[in-house]
């Protein structure tokens, strides 16, 4: 009998890893993988081991894959993606999907240590962002880019840079403009206290005093604060749309106004109070509504998916040319793990495609020489020569970007219930102004008066502040249930739809398939064969099938053959085993069977097979039998689940081996049938319908990973709780209606004071913090009632 | 480019350090004694020097200024280099601090028992020391934003901005309150009076509170929590609200220290209601710290400075959620003037300032000295006894206090008052001043137990006087903004803003000095109110002298109980001479506004000889001192001079005369006693104080009520 | 009461110094990242590594 090498479960010191082998050992540390252990070595070696110190495992894990970033010393690539440079200094920020413990920050601003070309580097935690300033004369940026790599912690870089700087600015200014009319309205409380308490005569004179000093502080929280309403308010007026802006802007201006007039003749106290608050709750309002992730993008595209350079051919050499000079004819060079950019044919080298990225199909497919390669798919064998055959702009996955789809950036969203009303409000607001103003006509002072008062009481606060409150309240609830939508306009449109279109493949089963069955059955014995044998392949179906055996006792083994796309064969502790595809084992029959099956041979014997079923997120019955739907499933790939499918859909509403394109036609008929359409996807064949739709929603497994461009996106783990979701965001609509129910209410009841013309400032001032707090405890009360209805808290 | 390296200063944080300790136990020890001299004033060993009046400022500055503000220092100057990743701007200013610091307190600790006081709560140091005082902020300032200047830390971590705006307030609000019209070097007059200075000080008194107490404790409490958990603060985003909330509300909330008082109605409800907002920004620190600590509850079981540290917590929670409720005027009408408020201070003072300084300094003392605590056991004793002694110290005062003025606020049917004479109310809560005294006792044996831990920690470690660190020097900030290339932004720098915004407060703060100084103030005057005569000017001095204004108020609340006590309510305008105001903020014996012409010369001269021959069972000391010194009037001119500079309607040239007035007055108070068989010098100070108080509030006659 | 003008003076000058001061934290970018300082601070230097138990 053949002796047995057992080793006990170890972690990787680095990553936490499970160590497979004890090959990797280095101070008596055992390491996962070589790569692990070079970046243990690494820090070692500049004594930077404090990271290993403040966490346990801090490190991610970092199987061996060679690095191809010499595209980065081209300048005009370098140039796209650096923040700033100078003649000595270059800053770059880099999106790091690994940082994720206190080690990591650690070890990232320590960089100046590995290299004293890198002067300075800061991590932001939370947009997982590296910003590095380098002297590029000792470092270029490649370099910067290795090193990190070498240090596990791979930066992103797309073409399309997933770092995010535009926010911040326009929030900024927010910010400061809050934190203005904050101070005010602090300072014109404090000094309008006097006026609610009463002022004895004999301090007449702190009466005016108050009264400048508030007028002064109303200044910059109207000319500063409140201009942004002016200014749309005045923008909408010149397009002919009522928006809600008009009226707040109109209060706005007549408090101000009247104030003024009231404090600079001594003739009564003004609203300074009311107008300041007005503002710092419109602006706390404008701040809830934006809601931004740092850690995902939701306007994805093909670019973000492809590399920024490739490796080319050119009179016999390997050089790197930008994506975007790649043209018909061009023969690329495609490593491991590297991306395919442009519709290309496979001239040499054995293809093994992961689709995953286009489709959501976890399985690799296999390509032979002279065959077609669509761009997106990833390498996953060795080194293959492809030519290009389309350029990336038109190649099948990418033609859909040209689509007018994307080039209208249609904002022509569908009026939001609040834009409605509050159309009919501005106007009937007016009349009832003018009517008063002409009411009291024959007294002028009165009309006057009364006119104002009347725009002033009817300022919809409350209306303006009730939606961006309750929504805000919900994409909270919606994100702690791992659903992010891009903004609070989507909640709204998600009550509204009436069609549900589904991707299948990544969507609706899950990206890797957990259930692989065996068919035939092994003795023990066989298991440690065919387990020793898988254990030598990085190979997808390698991996799961010892992940199913799950054994620790590894055989000897000999002659190990893997070939790409066929199989395994190897000769393990004297016994012949061939592990692999149909091909492999019966030669060349039939050659389509989509390889979702892995025969077993030892010594020639035919033991039977591992088959990969597809495996349904749980819940998808639950969704399909919402009533009032209808459901559609749209998948890119042969039919060979459809047995399987129609008894959940109903063999009406499949279509199968749809183009990118067809699915967004498809959509397209949906709408002009008159649907709201909502589309569920996650690979980048589905972006076009997922733009298209009403509402598109990205399905993924890992919000980090790459999902297409769309409205919101959901954590797979959440994929059951989509009816909730949907009515959920039904009650949200009903919440605001509500609230501007009770906001209207308010408004009657100060109308009714204000048109007698006699509407003291402590009214005005009471009323409006009043109305706008029952408002937002109401909603923020309301949405987390029926979130718990719906059982989302 | 290469880290820069450099040392962190930690000799300076010793010292600190060790100041904090030595003052803490001198200041802690002479609140014992006071604690005991309020059931047996024989404490005061028959000695002007250590009697209540006098060294209850000491205890109060002492364990204010010394201990407290020792420790800030301290945890700053840890703190500080090291979130800034850069030593102390200068050792020099280091050092001019440290030893001003310490020599202003000696000056403290001298001139008060002498006497010399300015009698405004927490800022009774005399014009001298208060020039001195500032002077040595000034140094503190240019240290810290040298530090800042120089940092190696682009981002100022939230603790630095609660340091930031400890020193500029506490800047302006020491140079406000302190505006005093010399007359001779040890002497002054507070320039403003009554009403206004009573406003000024309350401001003062409640920001002083609010920015020496507790911005610079949230400031150390942000760093050293987090250290000690070793885990970060709950939320970053929270600290940064609640730390400009509470900066832009605090300001506000003085006045309703003078709740009930002659101040402006309005001008209390203000201070009320921003006082009642406060609980936010306050709550908001303490969650912060507590939910820090969140799943982290078997650290502290185990670590008794992660224990100091919730306690402390605990006890701000408790009094900043007490002290808006302090400022509602139903709860004020009863809590104001009793031991109610000594409680809510001292749970703030032990609880907050106390744990958090005993947790720093177990935490920081073995770190500098590179070892261990020298006994985790000693150091869990001092948590215990320490949180008993918080314990019977508070509840017995809170007991007393509410018992104490129900009894004050009882009457009879017949619609008498129940206890007519105080004197009744304070023999019953004797008990609870004893228990609290044993509190205070067993706090302070804590302390002394502390020490003794440290100093053996330093004794087995040493001091790593210089501490090496590396850090990479703060390169300019370079940015493109993405639509207008290679533009270049330096950052600008917080020096600058710290110029402009003191320059704006020193420009405004004159602006609006010169109407209130000029401008005749717009009090309701009451025609009968004249200005102290000389001999009762220097009646008032001693009365300052001896700090009487710590048992005795002199104003009374528009309540029936008082008015049915002590007399008419006060009115704005009786106080318009009195520089300064001496309204007291705690009645351990009887109001005084309305004490004039209510008991004749004689009881005075006996009462002040020996208190128990006229009220049997009183707790104030004997005065006897006051009848053996002789008075003395070389500044009796300038007195006069100097009040008439700041208003007071004394006839020019008339302090030329004013010695004589005084003798004459002088000699008819002593003609009068000796009527009743005491003789008497005429020149001795008791005849001073009699005048003085016979005068108290006879200006308006109004109902001869609560004479009995 | 002249007093309350000069106070409240203050106060608000004092107020607008801190308002300054928010203004250039933000300006100057203290407060684009509020997370990161809060971990940065347990970090300490060379010399006084996992002290921590």
């Amino acid at each position: 009998m053949a002796e047995t090498a057992t080793i006990l479960k170890t972690t990787c010191y680095h990553c936490g890893d499970e160590c497979l082998t004890d090959d990797f050992i280095t101070d008596e540390r055992k390491f996962c993988c070589k790569g692990c252990m070079s970046v243990y070595q690494i820090l070692a070696g500049s004594s930077l081991c404090n990271y290993y110190s403040y966490n346990d495992h801090p490190g991610a894990t970092h199987k061996d894959h060679d690095k191809r970033f010499d595209y980065l010393s081209d300048p005009t690539i370098a140039g796209q993606l650096l923040d700033y440079t100078d003649e000595r200094i270059s800053l770059i920020t880099f999106y790091v999907p690994q940082i994720h413990c206190s080690s990591c920050l650690w070890l990232l601003e320590q960089l100046n240590k590995l290299n004293p070309g890198i002067h300075y580097s800061r991590v932001d935690f939370l947009k997982k962002q590296l910003a590095v300033r380098f002297d590029h004369h000792q470092i270029g940026l490649q370099k910067v880019v290795e090193l990190l790599y070498d240090i596990g912690y791979e930066p992103l870089i797309s073409l399309q840079d997933v770092v995010k700087e535009r926010s911040r600015s326009g929030n900024s200014k927010l910010i400061q403009k809050i934190a203005v009319a904050g101070f005010c309205f602090g300072n014109v409380m404090l000094l309008s206290f006097p006026e609610y308490f009463g002022l004895s005569v004999s301090e007449a004179s702190f009466r005016r005093f108050f009264g400048y000093i508030n007028l002064l502080f109303t200044i910059p929280s109207v000319f500063y604060c409140a201009w942004g309403y002016f200014d749309s308010a005045w923008k909408n007026l010149k397009n002919k749309v009522l928006h809600i802006d008009f009226p707040l802007a109109l209060g706005i201006a007549v408090l101000f106004v009247r104030t003024a007039a009231e404090v600079l003749t001594h003739r009564g106290a003004g609203f300074a109070d009311t107008l300041c608050g007005l503002v710092f709750f419109l602006l706390l309002g404008k701040f809830i509504q934006q809601k931004t992730y740092h850690h995902i993008s939701f306007e994805r595209d093909y670019r973000s998916f492809f590399p920024v350079a490739v490796q080319i051919i050119m009179d016999g050499a390997e050089k790197p040319i930008p994506l975007a000079d790649l043209t018909t004819g061009h023969r690329m060079v495609i490593r491991h793990n590297e991306i395919i950019p442009a519709d290309a044919v496979l001239l040499k080298g054995e293809a093994l495609i992961d689709f995953s990225f286009v489709t959501g199909e976890a399985m690799p497919v296999d390509k032979s020489p002279g065959e077609i390669v669509y761009a997106g798919g990833r390498q996953m064998a060795g080194v293959i020569h492809l030519e290009v055959v389309k350029p990336v702009s038109q190649s099948y996955l990418t033609q859909l970007w040209n689509n007018d789809t994307f080039k209208s950036e249609n904002e022509s969203r569908i009026k939001t219930f609040s834009e409605k009303v509050t159309r009919y409000f501005t106007i009937i607001l007016l009349i009832i102004a003018f009517g008063t103003f002409f009411f009291h006509l024959p007294d002028l002072n009165e009309a006057v008066a009364a006119f104002t008062s009347v725009l002033i009481v009817a300022c919809p606060c409350a209306l303006a502040l009730s939606t961006p409150f309750t929504m805000s309240a919900v994409l909270g609830i919606f994100d702690r249930n791992h659903f992010y939508l891009k903004n609070t306009a989507v909640v709204e449109q998600l009550a509204n739809i009436d069609a549900v279109v589904m991707d299948k493949t990544g969507t609706i089963t899950t990206g890797t398939n957990k259930n692989i069955r065996l068919n035939g059955d092994l003795s023990a014995e066989q298991k440690k064969l065919i387990f020793s044998a898988c254990v030598n392949s990085n190979h997808p179906l390698s991996r799961m099938i010892c992940d199913y055996l799950n054994l620790t006792d590894r055989l000897p083994v000999a002659e190990y053959k893997e070939t790409p796309g066929e199989g395994i064969s190897a000769c393990v502790a004297g016994h012949d085993v061939r592990i692999g595809s149909d091909k492999m084992i019966f030669g060349d029959l039939d050659g389509h069977n989509p390889g979702t099956r892995v025969h077993l041979m030892i010594d020639g014997h035919y033991l039977g097979n591992f088959s990969f079923g597809h495996h349904y997120r749980e819940g998808l019955k639950e969704i399909i039998s919402m009533p009032g739907y209808l459901f559609h499933l749209l998948s890119g790939d042969h039919n060979h689940e459809y047995t399987e499918l129609a008894n959940i859909f109903g063999s009406g509403c499949m279509h199968f081996n749809q183009s990118p394109q067809q699915k967004l036609d498809f959509i397209k008929k949906l709408q002009e049938e008159g649907n709201k359409v909502l589309m569920l996807g996650d690979g980048l064949n589905d972006s076009g319908a997922l733009r298209q739709s009403d509402i598109g929603i990205a399905v993924t497994d890992n919000v980090n990973n790459f999902s297409p461009g769309s409205d919101a996106i959901l954590d797979g783990r959440s994929f059951s709780k989509l009816p909730g979701f949907i009515r959920f965001s039904k009650d949200t609509v009903n919440i605001v209606r509500l609230s501007f129910l009770i906001s209207l209410v308010y408004n009657i009841v100060g109308l009714s004071f204000a048109m007698t013309g006699r509407l003291s400032p402590l009214v005005a001032a009471v009323l409006m913090p009043v109305s706008t707090v029952t408002i937002i405890t109401f909603t923020t009360v309301a949405t987390h009632f029926t979130s718990r209805k719906r059982q989302l808290l | 480019m290469q880290p820069e390296n450099f040392y962190y200063d930690n000799k300076i944080v010793r010292n600190f350090g060790i100041a904090t300790v030595v003052w803490g136990i001198i200041g802690m020890t002479v609140g014992l004694i006071i604690a005991i001299q309020l059931y047996h004033p024989g404490m005061n060993m028959g000695n002007q020097y250590t009697t209540y009046g006098r060294i209850r400022p000491l205890h109060t500055n002492a364990v204010i200024f010394a201990f407290v503000g020792n420790a800030i220092f301290m945890g700053v100057y840890y703190s500080l280099q090291r979130l800034l990743k850069a030593r102390m701007f200068s050792d020099l200013l280091s050092k001019i601090h440290f030893w001003g610091w310490q020599l202003i307190i000696v000056s403290a600790v001298i001139t008060l028992p002498l006497g010399i006081t300015t009698s405004h709560e927490y800022a009774e140091l005399e014009w001298p020391i208060d020039i001195a005082i500032t002077l040595i902020w000034v140094v503190f300032g240019i240290n810290m934003f040298g530090t800042i200047f120089k940092r190696r830390e682009r981002h100022l971590y939230v603790a630095i901005w609660f340091y930031i705006a400890t020193f500029i307030t506490i800047a302006v609000l020491h140079v406000v309150n302190s505006f005093e019209l010399p007359v001779s070097f040890l002497k002054s007059y507070m320039v403003y009076a009554g009403v206004q200075d009573a406003l000024v000080q309350w401001w003062y008194g409640h920001n002083a509170v609010a920015f020496f107490l507790t911005t610079p404790y949230l400031g150390l409490m942000y760093y050293f929590l987090p250290k000690m958990a070793n885990r970060p603060i709950y939320s970053y985003k929270l600290s940064i609200l609640h730390f400009w909330a509470l900066i832009f509300i605090y300001i506000w909330a003085g006045p309703h220290h003078l709740l009930y008082t002659t101040l402006p109605g309005w001008a209390q409800s203000l201070g009320v209601a921003f006082s009642v907002m406060l609980i936010a920004p306050s709550w908001g620190g303490m969650i912060n710290g507590l939910l820090t600590l969140r799943g982290a509850w078997d650290k502290v079981r185990d670590n008794v400075i992660l224990k100091f540290m919730v306690v402390a917590l605990t006890a701000y929670g408790m009094a900043t959620f007490e002290g808006p409720m302090l400022s509602l005027k139903q709860v004020n009408g009863i809590a104001h003037f009793s031991d109610w408020i000594i409680a809510h201070v001292h749970v703030g003072a032990l609880g907050w300032n106390g744990f958090l300084t005993f947790g720093i300094l177990y935490w920081l003392i073995p770190r500098i000295y590179r070892t261990d605590l020298y006994s985790k056991k000693m150091a869990s004793f001092h948590f215990w006894i320490g949180t008993l002694g918080i314990l019977f110290y508070a509840i017995p005062m809170y007991w007393a206090g509410f018992t104490q003025s129900l009894m004050l606020k009882e009457f009879t049917p017949e619609g008498m008052l129940k206890y007519p004479n105080f004197l009744e109310t304070t023999l019953q809560i004797l008990p609870m001043h004893i228990m609290r005294s044993i509190g205070g006792g067993m706090y302070l044996l804590g302390v002394i137990v502390m020490a003794y831990n440290l100093t053996r920690t330093a004794l087995q470690g040493k001091l790593v006087a210089d501490e090496a660190a590396q850090a990479m020097p703060l390169a300019p900030v370079q940015t493109i903004a993405r639509e207008n290339k290679w533009h270049r932004r330096l950052e600008r720098k917080p020096i600058q803003m710290l110029v402009i915004s003191l320059l704006v407060i020193l420009v405004g703060t004159f602006v609006e000095l010169m109407p209130t100084l000029t401008i005749s103030s717009n009090i309701p005057t009451i025609a009968a109110v004249k200005p102290y005569t000389p001999l009762e000017l220097q009646g008032r001095d001693l009365y300052i002298r001896e700090g009487c204004v710590g048992c005795h108020s002199q104003t009374i609340r528009p309540f029936r109980s008082e008015t049915e006590r002590y007399g008419e309510y006060s009115k704005a305008g009786e106080f318009v001479y009195d520089h300064p105001f001496l309204w007291g903020s705690k009645r351990t014996g009887p109001d005084l506004a309305r004490e004039g012409q209510k008991y004749g010369n004689a009881w005075h001269y006996n009462h002040l000889m020996d208190p128990r021959l006229m009220s049997p069972g009183s707790i104030m000391p004997n005065y006897d001192w006051l009848i053996t010194q002789t008075l003395d009037t070389s500044l009796t001119g300038a007195k006069i001079a100097a009040m008439r500079k700041l208003g007071v309607p004394y006839p020019a040239g008339y302090e030329n005369k004013a010695n004589k007035d005084l003798d004459k007055q002088a000699r008819e108070i002593a003609d009068n006693l000796s009527k009743d068989h005491i003789k008497v010098k005429s020149d001795k100070e008791i005849i001073a104080i009699i005048a003085y108080l016979q005068r108290l509030g006879t200006d308006i006659k109004v109902s001869k009520t609560a004479n009995k | 009461m002249n007093i309350i003008y000069f106070l409240i003076g203050c106060s608000v000058l004092l107020a607008l110094g801190f308002l300054g001061a928010f203004f250039w934290a933000q300006r100057s970018g203290q407060n684009d990242d509020l997370y990161t300082p809060s971990i940065r601070i347990l970090l300490d230097d060379e010399q006084e590594k996992d002290e921590e138990k």
